[in-house]
């Protein structure tokens, strides 16, 4: 193995260790049983894996909804405004023209992402605060739009249910296909390229005669379309949208915990995304066994971001401590 | 509701949503000019809003709730801090990990303390205010304006501001005059999670009355907009919060008047994205912001 996959598992190992020890603590403290709370977490997920592969699909899709601007070193917190664009676009066209409805979620992804890029790109918004304002906007206009216009008409708080629909498999060797498109797109590219100067350092980017507006809404477009894609695959799966949106909130967040804990990238993020899936699946059961709530996850996704975060821990703790 | 009568109490009620925003804005301020960008404020504004709710509930004391909000922000400042100063993390995936932390950390506590899945229980008790005709104004509103002008003294007209802003903008030339960077900086997110903390306590406390799944709602990313719309300056940042304060007390106002409540909540969102765009690039931010500095 070479050093650096090395490094990268340790980090991860040190990670998983913190985030255990955290949520253990935060489930003594409230009153749960820790040690079979996180038993049923980590193992029960595992028993279905055609479940597993259904949950992970989208969310490969919102890491690399992240991961691609990422490395261009864009922080695209939109995924989650993109997966409910996505998501509504499909709901729409796939009444029509059935498959090419998940063409028009990820186009109009890509649309949004690119004006966010764009937005950066030629005046200087930030695209954290941009991305964040657009998320909850689209998620109002999403309550807006099933609740007035896609509304089922016999169950007035869900939508229609979608027109067209890809098994458990299918969808996961799509997001698979995507994903190792994006990494030829990384590596093979002259874009990809471009794209990993441009995020190691803008300056020489610049100086390299990289078009950093160019790179920056391209980057961004291709994120949005990952994002829109995302978005897409969960109502599809999901069959319909309802005013609880329960079926998409957190889809593009969680992306972003996906795309670090595979490391940034989009090998990394296919198997981050089974193992979170197999872990949100597991969460479930743990409500069902033990009445433990399935948002450990999320504290586990943030204490493992918040340890990746900072790979200068891992350092420190090599050297026993001792700050240089 | 006659239309001038309606406005006022828009106008008024302005002054109770700015406080949150104006608290995390002058937080994060402080913060940025040390250097280092906490984009974290969303999740200490939830957590601090669960601490407080939670705290009043057990204790009876609203007062109590106060403190303990701003407690858990110091705490999350903090602990944002070590790992944005000793262990140079990267601050916008350790701050967006801190938001993930908070969401799930505070729906657990939610459902193990009052077994609902959306909210708690309305908390008993009325935060001090003070009369203004017919209207009611909090006094805490008056603290975190009060907080402002401090905090535009202490960073401009103090020795010690203006090693802090030294710090935010050449960390080494700070260094070699002496100035302890590491310690500034994390004593600056210290305060900015502090303030952050009695703005989610307010948040909950008297604008809500209860604590919601996820309440933050982006307030603390509207905050962040705030910073650069007041271009690093607690003075300015005022006014920005109360504008930004006005778009959702208007969004408010306006959905028990006309309806449409789903398009109107998307105003304080859509207002701050339009605000954000036509004043981007009128002010610079500190040189060094964002960038981990790592002392020879």
């Amino acid at each position: 193995m070479s050093g650096e996959a090395l490094r990268a598992l340790s980090e991860t190992a040190l990670a998983l260790a913190a985030a255990v020890f955290v949520t253990s603590l935060l489930l003594l403290l409230l009153g749960y049983d820790p040690v079979s709370s996180l038993a049923v977490m980590f193992t029960y997920g595992l028993g279905n894996v055609e479940y597993v592969a259904a949950v992970a699909a989208p969310l490969v899709l919102s890491a690399l909804a992240f991961l691609i601007p990422l490395r261009a070193g864009l922080f695209n917190i939109g995924g989650e405004g993109q997966a409910y664009l996505g998501a509504l676009s499909f709901l729409y066209f796939s009444q029509q023209f059935g498959a090419l409805g998940l063409l028009a979620g990820g186009l109009m992804g890509a649309l949004l992402g690119g004006t966010l890029g764009a937005l950066r790109a030629f005046l200087g918004v930030n695209e954290v605060i941009a991305s964040i304002m657009t998320n909850w906007t689209l998620y109002y206009v999403t309550l807006f739009l099933v609740s007035r216009h896609l509304t089922h008409p016999e169950f007035p708080h869900r939508s229609i249910d979608v027109g067209f629909f890809l098994g458990s498999w299918t969808s996961f060797l799509l997001a698979l296909a995507l994903a190792l498109l994006a990494l030829v797109l990384l590596y093979n590219t002259l874009l990809g390229y471009e794209i990993r100067v441009l995020g190691s350092s803008r300056r020489a980017a610049a100086y390299a005669g990289i078009d950093v507006r160019r790179v920056t809404v391209l980057s961004m477009s291709i994120g949005g379309l990952f994002g829109g894609t995302a978005g897409a695959l969960k109502v599809m799966y999901v069959g319909h949208l309802d005013t609880t949106m329960s079926a998409l909130f957190g889809v593009g967040f969680l992306g972003i915990g996906v795309a670090l804990i595979g490391k940034s990238h989009p090998i990394g993020a296919v198997l981050s995304a089974a193992f979170l899936a197999s872990m949100i699946i597991g969460g479930h059961w743990v409500e069902l066994r033990l009445g433990t709530p399935p948002e450990l996850t999320d504290v586990i996704v943030g204490v493992m971001v918040l340890v990746l975060s900072a790979p200068y821990a891992l350092k420190l703790l090599q050297r026993g401590g001792r700050l240089g | 509701m006659v239309e001038a009568e309606l406005w006022l109490f828009v106008l008024i009620s302005s002054l109770s949503y700015m406080t949150p925003i104006l608290l995390a804005t002058i937080g994060e301020i402080i913060t940025e000019r040390s250097g280092i960008v906490n984009v974290g404020i969303e999740g200490i504004l939830l957590s601090s809003a669960f601490a407080s709710v939670a705290t009043s509930f057990f204790s009876g004391s609203m007062l109590l709730g106060v403190l303990a909000g701003t407690l858990a922000g110091a705490l999350l400042g903090a602990l944002f801090g070590l790992f944005a100063v000793y262990l140079r993390a990267d601050q916008i995936i350790a701050g967006l990990a801190i938001n993930m932390a908070s969401y799930g950390f505070t729906v657990l506590g939610l459902i193990a303390i009052w077994g609902h899945h959306g909210a708690s229980p309305r908390v008993e008790g009325q935060l001090p205010y003070f009369s203004i005709g017919q209207s009611t104004v909090p006094l805490l509103t008056l603290l975190a304006i009060l907080i402002a002008v401090l905090s535009w003294f202490f960073l401009f007209r103090t020795r010690t501001g203006l090693a802090l802003r030294a710090c935010g903008e050449e960390p080494r030339a700070a260094d070699a005059m002496g100035v302890n960077t590491y310690r500034y900086r994390i004593a600056a997110t210290t305060l900015g999670g502090t303030l952050a903390g009695l703005g989610g306590a307010f948040l909950a406390l008297e604008i809500a009355g209860v604590f919601t799944r996820g309440m933050s709602a982006g307030m603390g990313f509207i905050a962040l907009a705030n910073v650069a719309f007041s271009g690093w300056n607690p003075l300015p940042a005022v006014f920005g919060a109360y504008v930004f304060g006005f778009l959702s007390a208007a969004a408010d106002a306006l959905q028990q008047e006309v309806g449409y409540a789903y398009l109107l909540k998307t105003l304080p969102y859509l207002g701050t994205l339009a605000i954000t765009v036509l004043t981007a690039r009128r002010s610079r931010a500190p040189l060094r912001l964002g960038v981990p500095y790592a002392r020879e």
